[in-house]
């Protein structure tokens, strides 16, 4: 489900999410809570030496883009297993928020509303 | 001799802030103006195909959607990191940050546009952008700064 920029895995559950409140085409039945997912994730030390080098320059630090992007992956995943564990199976509302805890490393908070959906011609 | 050694001593010393002020003047311009063609391909002014709406403009039917997402981490460089600390003694507006964190907006953007033009979305509505700042902290004196930037968004299909 999800387009990726660069070369990441993507998520093994296949589960509609969107940022949107509602799934299109599909109507809301339950809801099942907030489900959150995140990770902290961090470079080694020669990529932070890479990207130190790089700061010289200024610019984009390919290296910590890299590790954004692995974390928003894991993040999403582990809030869609939270979501596939409570019986739900979409989620809205997705919301992504980052903050940095340690020096060179990245926090990626991935939370939502897990739902029940059924297709809008069943009701 | 021992001139000689300090002349070296020196010059090696100064090479990275001469390679900042290089970067800084040319390579940061360079990459700059490619974004801005980028940017042009893309007909930005004339229609983007973002929008922080939570529906289609004029209630159009949504066949397709995926959630996508990009990121971009920038930083100042020595030279601008070093005249934004001087400026932070008088206060006001640090320019060179402004522009920093503005370019990698702009370039988390430009990627959304191009990431769903290759998977042949039409729109991205419901645009978020994200800010938080990375750093490596190896001791008060380490330089490396960054600024993180996430934009995500559903993309649909009409």
């Amino acid at each position: 489900m999800i387009v990726n920029v660069g070369n990441v895995v993507q998520p093994p559950i296949t589960m509609p999410f969107t940022n949107i409140e509602t799934i299109p085409g599909q109507t809301i039945v339950q809801s099942m809570g907030v489900v959150t997912g995140s990770t902290v994730r961090a470079k080694n030390i020669f990529k932070d030496i890479g990207a130190g080098l790089k700061n010289i320059v200024g610019g984009e630090l390919k290296a910590y883009t890299e590790l954004l992007q692995e974390s928003r992956n894991q993040s999403l995943y582990r809030m869609l297993a939270d979501a596939q564990a409570r019986g739900a199976n979409a989620v809205v509302n997705v919301r992504f928020t980052t903050s940095s805890v340690a020096g060179g490393a990245a926090e990626l908070l991935a939370y939502g509303t897990a739902v029940i959906v059924a297709p809008m011609n069943i009701q | 001799m021992s001139d000689s050694i300090y002349l070296i001593y020196s010059l090696l010393s100064l090479s990275p802030w001469i390679a900042s002020l290089i970067g800084t003047l040319i390579y940061q311009n360079a990459k700059k103006e490619t974004l801005l063609q980028r940017e042009k391909a893309h007909s930005v002014l004339n229609g983007d195909k973002l929008s922080t709406l939570s529906k289609p403009l004029g209630g159009r039917e949504i066949k397709e959607f995926t959630t996508v997402m990009a990121s971009v981490v920038m930083s100042p460089s020595w030279i601008q990191i070093t005249i934004g600390r001087i400026v932070t003694l008088f206060g006001g507006e640090i320019n060179v940050f402004t522009k920093i964190i503005d370019w990698a907006r702009r370039e988390a953007k430009q990627r959304l546009r191009e990431d769903i033009s290759k998977a042949g979305f039409d729109e991205v509505i419901n645009l978020r952008l994200e800010t938080s700042i990375i750093t490596k902290t190896n001791g008060g004196n380490d330089k490396t700064s960054g600024v993180e930037i996430i934009a995500y968004g559903t993309a649909i299909k009409y």
